[in-house]
């Protein structure tokens, strides 16, 4: 146990956040290049205010017209990114373990609350995964790609309650926390998730070119 | 000999009861958790700590290992302090860089199981539901 344990707390750590922050500047700079070199015109209207325009104006839940469409997916999708965020940031657990190793320490929320929280990422999961399989035309357009997204986002999640919650062998479950929390880190820049990498530029494009091109608003 | 049984099972209840009684109290005697009132309610669970049995199977025969002395921001490692609470020294809320109590737990007592390669270093060996 203490020799896996170390392991995965330490070199297989650093290897996983290397990934994340390495491969999510490497996949930034050759979007960069690519789109310089391939989109030059973009970049004549690319506008700072028109881009965080519409960057604000997609953040507030149900302003933008997309998010008005589909209510239910709307309170899923903000729910879920909301905890998705927050709780491996501010969780008492991820707060302890920097403080041990780097004695970092910073504000934490109450187990209970990250607790429900981390249920609202679950249940956010399933309403995603139940769309894919229920709505034709979610369904038509799913690939395998977006089935490994969900699965990577929820495996760190699911363990990581498991453990905290001693429900079944807790030496299994909190390696296998470590290692699921790890591969979703890794995987961030390589797959559908790297669109929180890209996020905010796909935003600010669109809103560039429906301010400064189209003379319209893109929410 | 009909008197003599309600007397006899009596006679027995009390003895059990003394026996649990007196079982508890020296159970309250030795340490096996870890709840220091300084945190007031805890959390977690309380940390599995059976004092005596940890430290014969660690081989640990000095106890200054763990109740060092010290005072000003100074720690002492000479000085032996058994007997002395770590919330005496220690604050849960501490000014400045002291190591505060849950710091001083966890310092102390994950970072020998480390450097060890024995004993509990994840959160729920230590804080068993
Ligand atoms: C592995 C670390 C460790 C070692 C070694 C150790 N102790 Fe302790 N001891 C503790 C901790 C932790 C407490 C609880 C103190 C607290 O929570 O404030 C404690 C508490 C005590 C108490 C108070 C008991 C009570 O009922 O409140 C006494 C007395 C004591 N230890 C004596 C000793 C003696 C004597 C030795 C050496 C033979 C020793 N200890 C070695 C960690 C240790
Ligand atoms: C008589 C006072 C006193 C008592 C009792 C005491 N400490 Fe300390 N301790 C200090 C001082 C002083 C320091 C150094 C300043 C600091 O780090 O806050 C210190 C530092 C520490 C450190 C950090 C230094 C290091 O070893 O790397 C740890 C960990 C620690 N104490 C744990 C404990 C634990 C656990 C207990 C109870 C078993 C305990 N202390 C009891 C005074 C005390
Ligand atoms: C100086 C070293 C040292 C310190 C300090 C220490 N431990 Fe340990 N502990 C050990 C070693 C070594 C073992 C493994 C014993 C074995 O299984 O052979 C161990 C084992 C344990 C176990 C498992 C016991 C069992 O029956 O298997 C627990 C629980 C534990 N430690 C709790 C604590 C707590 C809580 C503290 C802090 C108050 C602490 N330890 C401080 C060395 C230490
Ligand atoms: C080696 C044993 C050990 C390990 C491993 C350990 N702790 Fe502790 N922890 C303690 C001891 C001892 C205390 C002080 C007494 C107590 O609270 O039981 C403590 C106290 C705490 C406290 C403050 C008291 C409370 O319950 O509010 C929190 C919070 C805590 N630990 C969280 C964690 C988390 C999260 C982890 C995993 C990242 C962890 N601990 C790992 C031994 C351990
Ligand atoms: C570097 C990798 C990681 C490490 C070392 C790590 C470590 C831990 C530890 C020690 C716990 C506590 C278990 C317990 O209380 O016994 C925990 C809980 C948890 N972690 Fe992680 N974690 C990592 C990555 C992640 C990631 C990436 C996520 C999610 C995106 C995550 C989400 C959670 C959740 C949701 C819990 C349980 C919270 C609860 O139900 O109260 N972890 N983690
Ligand atoms: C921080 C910036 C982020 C932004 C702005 C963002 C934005 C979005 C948006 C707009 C959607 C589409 C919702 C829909 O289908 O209607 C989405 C879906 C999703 N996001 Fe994010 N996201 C971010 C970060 C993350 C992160 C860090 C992860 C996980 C590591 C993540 C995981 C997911 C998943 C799994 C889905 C898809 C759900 C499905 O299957 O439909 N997101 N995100």
């Amino acid at each position: 146990m203490n020799a896996a344990y170390e392991f995965v707390t330490g070199p297989l750590a650093w290897f996983a956040w290397g990934i994340f922050i390495l491969g999510a500047a490497w996949r930034l700079y050759s979007m960069y290049q690519l789109a310089k070199k391939k989109d030059a015109s973009s970049w004549a209207f690319m506008d700072l205010g028109f881009s965080l325009r519409s960057i604000v104006n997609w953040l507030i839940p149900f302003n933008a017209l997309g998010w008005r469409k589909s209510p239910v997916m709307t309170v899923a999708t903000f729910a879920f990114h909301i905890c998705l965020i927050l709780v491996p940031v501010f969780l008492v657990a991820h707060v302890v373990l920097w403080t041990e190793f780097f004695g970092i320490s910073y504000a934490t929320l109450p187990d209970s609350v990250a607790d429900a929280m981390t249920l609202v990422v679950l249940a956010a999961c399933l309403i995603f995964a139940g769309r894919r399989l229920t709505q034709k035309e979610v369904a038509y357009i799913t690939t395998g790609k977006d089935w490994l997204a969900l699965v990577i986002v929820t495996l760190p999640f699911l363990t990581g309650f498991l453990a905290y919650h001693q429900i079944f062998d807790y030496q299994v479950m909190i390696i296998a926390h470590i290692v699921a929390g790890e591969i979703m880190l890794a995987a961030i820049p390589f797959t559908r998730l790297s669109h929180m990498v890209f996020a905010a530029f796909t935003r600010a494009y669109m809103g560039s070119e429906f301010g400064g091109v189209r003379h319209a608003r893109d929410w | 000999m009909k008197r003599i049984l309600p007397l006899l099972i009596l006679a027995g209840l009390v003895c059990v009861s003394a026996l649990v009684a007196v079982q508890t109290v020296m159970a309250q005697d030795a340490i096996t958790k870890l709840a220091p009132e300084a945190f007031g309610k805890l959390t977690r669970p309380a940390a599995v700590f059976v004092h005596d049995k940890h430290n014969e199977k660690a081989k640990l025969e000095d106890c200054v290992v763990c109740h060092h002395g010290g005072k000003d921001g100074v720690i002492d490692r000479t000085a032996s302090t058994e007997g002395t609470p770590c919330s005496e020294c220690h604050k849960v809320k501490p000014a400045g860089k002291a190591t505060s109590l849950q710091r001083a737990y966890h310092k102390q007592c994950i970072d020998c199981h480390r450097t060890k390669g024995k004993g509990p270093v994840a959160c729920g060996q230590c804080h068993k539901r």
